[in-house]
């Protein structure tokens, strides 16, 4: 096998190279200044300017629909959209870092070094088109996340939820790699590009083609947290300190849905018919079991991670419709719409969480809430808009994410699956209206954390006019997102 | 430019007081903007051409050109008064509530004016997916405001009252995305347009459930039964009526709940004509249910707002009656019969209000010798309470006797036990006024500590305008009603091929109709 890696390939991949260099000046620093912590603003100004020198040399290389590196990388439109929302998502994850008592102070450097390593890792695992290239990624983001959970200063539940998290993200891992074996052994070639074609006939005529693929499927339910294999996801939500569940539930998130979409744009559901109806019904179970299990929590985090296990389910619609249809790009377009509202609304709760929390220990439960309205109302005018488009309210944009996505999945046929997740948006109602029933209709002395949150407060705003604003004005981004997959 | 004036401009005013510095001039202000919505909204009467049943001040333009979704707003005989009831009772909510809202008085109004855009966008919206953002955006006002400035129970309430509406209508919106595939299989171009979606024929097979029209229509409708609200699903509205404040009430049973009979109108009986004919036994039995067991219901409640919550259960049942015989009669009286109990019940929510501020109880059975303490509030309660039992002279009657004679032609045995709605009206009310004005003074009367005193100017100021309107409406019917006519006509006439065009040229000015 030749292999031949021309200064083109070195180009593409320039966002990458960029992301990693910026996430080696802080640690750097600190090493040359005999290990002395360099002042936090700074190292956050490096991993933010990291970030950014990123998102636009992505925007310059990516979405051209071009191959790197011997097909094992691709920068096409998924690639672009995905890329910068991962982008993005972490940029305001690691603004919350800087905030937070679980995670700011002391050994900030590092922590900003794995994090950028991990959007690295998201970024791999975003263009990846060879499954191998894509296990890789998908590790390095993973790998840097566990040791940040580790590292957080709360002591007690932080522990527990890396090493739940890394015994269940190895578990994943490791299904994944057999799925991968399987499917190298029947076709000879981990490349989705060489099989691409004929996936969905040898998903018929191969039983261990089929096994090979479900695995590899199987693999991504557990990262993006579909039921039943979401058992690890409220744990970690809340054991890891509330920026870094930020990262998780966004730019994670984004990133495992991009490569799922890309296994699934093999076609292989059109081939199997027991696939198809299996990742079906995993989409129903998940709402179901994301909605009913959020009702009961009374932990603000533990609502949220609940709620981002609904959401997963509303995505693999998406993710469903994609795979079954011939305008495949249709579904994706309202993937990745999706995807965009749920980040902002996403990170804007968890941003009001982070300014909720007066400790590393603090747990945010709902009665912390309790009359923050007449105290602070912007915060609770903020967290009421997100968790209202988290609810599908229009006119908010996460109305119109779930509308395409439903509309996508109308159109393919797949009404049923619409009629659930419209049911399901009902169910979720209750317990999204819950916050709001303690912010403005009971008394208390809620309060928000004493320090500094400027930047915090910056972003969970950035999100809120987002979300009203970009609500309204949906049409042209979703017509952008769709044309890209055209050109 | 006028219609969307009206639907925009009480969001700004919701703005413009939520950044209002000073709470003192508060009141002041929200009630010099909802005359001046109220006055622009007059202004409609002057462009209407109430000769024509087509679609007129239309505004069109494109939102979301990938799916056709337009920002589509247009106004017709049947969607005409609800616009200017909406406008015309919110001055009067501010006035009333004058006194009653004492916390939060920013917010209350800012959402007052929400709710307004919210529910003259849903009277005018023509495009569906606009129509669900201002149907669904209505709910979040009424949330706040039952749940901040309610009652004791008005979490429960206002969370019942949320996730039913909302269940209702969620199913609705994968019927409009439905229909907008449809649409485009019918004409090659997708669209969520009302006017292209009259133009699509969906199949219709009698005696199954499952076929397209069928289940379509099922799901606009049910969204539609929850907000009348139709038995059964009517559970939440007791509740959230008794729990609102008095200005949520008054608003709640004033034009909420003629949101979803009008939608009746305007959605589910042209759009789904063979279904609506082949099921309108199922309304209609529903309707007559309603209008019994409300009726009954009302009877026994010891609570007044309670009593006047199910009396609009009961009456609302009329008005699905009327809408459902399908004739001129029973839809015209249905129409008249929105805007009576509207003004009827609106005005009985905010007399209750007004006692329940003096005394901060509703229970009958502590009142009693009212009349001699509290003249004034005695002849009002009695003329409203006149005007909801339907006597002749009052608005209540022409709606009524509309839509009895409606069902009298169309289906005879439903209006055999409709009637008796008539009869049991009589008997609730009258027995509460009985028990409530007249006979030993009650505990709350009596109590030397608090001497009640009779409504003053501001109070008298709210319910004049509502008591000239129960006279104007009842006596001279035809002011409000040839206005409606032509559209009704058209409905009826074309209630198998439904169509609506737009009014492109404007008549001159001054033109009246029956000159």
């Amino acid at each position: 096998m030749e292999i031949n890696i021309g200064l083109a390939d070195v180009i593409r991949i320039s966002p990458m190279i960029a992301i990693f260099i910026a996430s080696l000046l802080p640690i750097t620093t600190k090493v040359l200044s005999g290990n002395k912590e360099p002042n936090n603003l700074v190292t956050l100004i490096q991993g933010i300017a990291g970030l950014i020198i990123g998102l636009v040399l992505l925007t310059v290389v990516g979405g051209s629909g071009e191959l790197a590196f011997s097909k094992s990388l691709v920068f096409d439109s998924v690639t672009l959209w995905m890329g910068s929302l991962a982008i993005l998502s972490a940029t305001g994850a690691i603004i919350m870092m800087y905030e937070n008592y679980a995670t700011n102070g002391r050994q900030f450097a590092e922590l900003i070094f794995l994090a950028l390593n991990s959007v690295v890792g998201m970024l791999i695992l975003v263009s990846a088109m060879d499954l191998l290239t894509l296990f890789v990624g998908l590790e390095l983001m993973s790998l840097a996340l566990y040791l940040m959970i580790g590292m957080s200063h709360e002591e007690k539940y932080s522990k527990e939820a890396a090493f739940k998290y890394f015994l269940l993200g190895s578990f994943a891992s490791a299904i994944f790699l057999y799925g991968t074996a399987f499917v190298f052994g029947t076709t000879g070639s981990t490349n989705l590009i060489t099989f691409m074609q004929e996936a969905s006939s040898l998903v018929q005529s191969n039983r261990l083609f089929l096994f090979g693929i479900s695995f590899v499927i199987l693999g991504f339910c557990f990262k993006v947290s579909i039921a039943p294999f979401h058992a690890w996801t409220p744990d970690v939500y809340q054991g890891a300190p509330t920026p870094h569940t930020a990262f998780m539930a966004t730019a994670v998130k984004v990133v495992s849905f991009a490569a799922f979409l890309r296994v699934i744009a093999t076609k292989s559901l059109v081939g199997s018919e027991g696939l198809f109806d299996v990742l079906q019904w995993l989409a129903v179970i998940t709402m179901i079991v994301g909605n009913v299990g959020a009702i009961v929590q009374t932990n603000l985090k533990r609502v949220l991670a609940y709620s981002s296990i609904s959401n997963s389910g509303y995505i693999l619609i998406g993710v469903i419709t994609a795979g079954v249809s011939d305008a495949g790009f249709f579904g994706a377009s309202s993937v990745i719409f999706y995807l965009f509202s749920y980040c902002l609304m996403t990170l804007g709760s968890f941003a009001i969480v982070s300014i909720l929390e007066k400790s590393e220990n603090h747990m945010v439960t709902l009665d912390n809430l309790k009359g923050l309205a007449s105290r602070r109302p912007v915060y609770a005018f903020c967290f009421s808009l997100f968790l209202l488009s988290l609810a599908g309210m229009p006119p908010s944009i996460g109305f119109f994410g779930k509308f395409y996505l439903f509309n996508a999945a109308v159109g393919e046929g797949l009404i049923w699956l619409a009629v659930w997740g419209v049911i399901n948006t009902v169910i979720s109602v209750y317990y999204y209206l819950k916050p709001i029933v303690y912010m403005y209709m009971s008394d208390g002395d809620a309060e928000i954390a004493g320090h500094n949150l400027n930047a915090t407060t910056v972003t969970m705003i950035v999100s809120a006019v987002f979300i009203t604003v970009l609500g309204v004005m949906s049409g042209p981004i979703f017509s952008a997102v769709e044309k890209s997959f055209i050109n | 430019m006028l219609l969307s004036t009206v639907i925009l401009l009480p969001l700004v005013f919701a703005v413009f007081i939520a950044f209002w510095p000073q709470q003192r001039t508060l009141r002041h202000l929200a009630l010099g903007f909802s005359l001046i919505e109220f006055f622009i909204s007059l202004m409609i009467l002057n462009q209407f051409d109430p000769g024509s049943a087509r679609l007129q001040l239309v505004e069109k333009f494109t939102w979301i050109e990938r799916f056709g979704i337009q920002y589509f707003v247009g106004i017709d005989g049947i969607s005409l008064w609800l616009v200017l009831l909406t406008t015309f009772i919110t001055p009067i909510i501010i006035l009333g509530s004058w006194k009653s809202i004492d916390s939060k008085v920013k917010g209350f109004h800012a959402c007052l004016f929400l709710l307004q855009t919210a529910m003259i966008g849903t009277f005018l919206a023509m495009d569906a997916i606009l129509f669900y953002v201002f149907w669904e955006l209505s709910l979040i006002p009424m949330y706040f405001m039952v749940g901040i400035w309610g009652g004791a129970r008005r979490i429960y309430a206002t969370i019942k009252f949320f996730i039913f509406t909302m269940a209702g209508s969620v199913l609705m919106l994968v019927a409009i995305i439905y229909m907008m595939y449809l649409t485009q299989q019918a004409t090659g171009v997708m669209s969520s347009s009302l006017l292209e979606f009259y133009k699509v024929k969906i199949p219709f097979v009698a005696g199954t459930f499952m076929n397209q029209q069928t289940l379509l229509f099922f799901a606009f409708a049910l969204a539609f039964a929850i907000k009348v609200p139709i038995w059964p699903v009517h559970t939440w509205l007791p509740d959230a009526h008794v729990e609102a404040p008095t200005p949520g009430s008054v608003i709640l049973a004033g034009v909420m709940l003629k949101m979803g009979t009008y939608c009746f109108l305007r959605w589910v009986i042209p759009l789904f004509p063979d279904a609506t004919e082949y099921w309108a036994w199922l309304f209609l039995s529903l309707g007559v249910i309603g209008i019994i067991y409300g009726a009954l219901v009302a009877m026994i409640q010891p609570d007044i707002k309670k009593l006047v919550a199910y009396s609009s259960v009961s009456h609302m049942g009329y008005i699905i009656l009327g809408l459902f015989v399908l004739n001129q009669y029973g839809i015209t009286g249905g129409i008249y019969q929105m805007l009576n109990h509207g003004v009827s019940t609106g005005a009985l929510f905010l007399l209750i209000g007004m006692i329940y501020e003096r005394t901060h109880s509703r229970e009958i059975s502590k009142y009693g010798g009212l009349a001699g303490v509290l003249p004034i509030f005695t002849i009002f309660f009695f003329i409203i309470t006149l005007s909801s039992i339907a006597v002749p002279l009052t608005n209540g009657f022409i709606g009524e006797y509309l839509i009895l004679l409606g069902t009298f032609k169309a289906a005879p045995v439903y209006a055999y036990f409709a009637v008796t709605g008539v009869v049991l009206g009589a008997a609730y009310m009258l027995w509460m006024f009985k028990r409530v004005f007249f006979g030993e003074k009650g505990e709350l009367v009596k109590d030397e500590h608090h001497p009640l005193h009779d409504l003053n100017l501001r109070e008298i100021v709210v319910m004049a305008p509502l008591l000239v309107l129960v006279f104007w409406m009842g006596l001279f019917p035809n002011h409000f009603l040839n206005w409606t006519k032509s559209s009704v006509d058209h409905l009826v006439n074309n209630k198998n091929k439904y169509y609506l065009e737009i009014h492109e040229t404007k008549v001159a000015k001054g033109y009246e109709y029956g000159n």
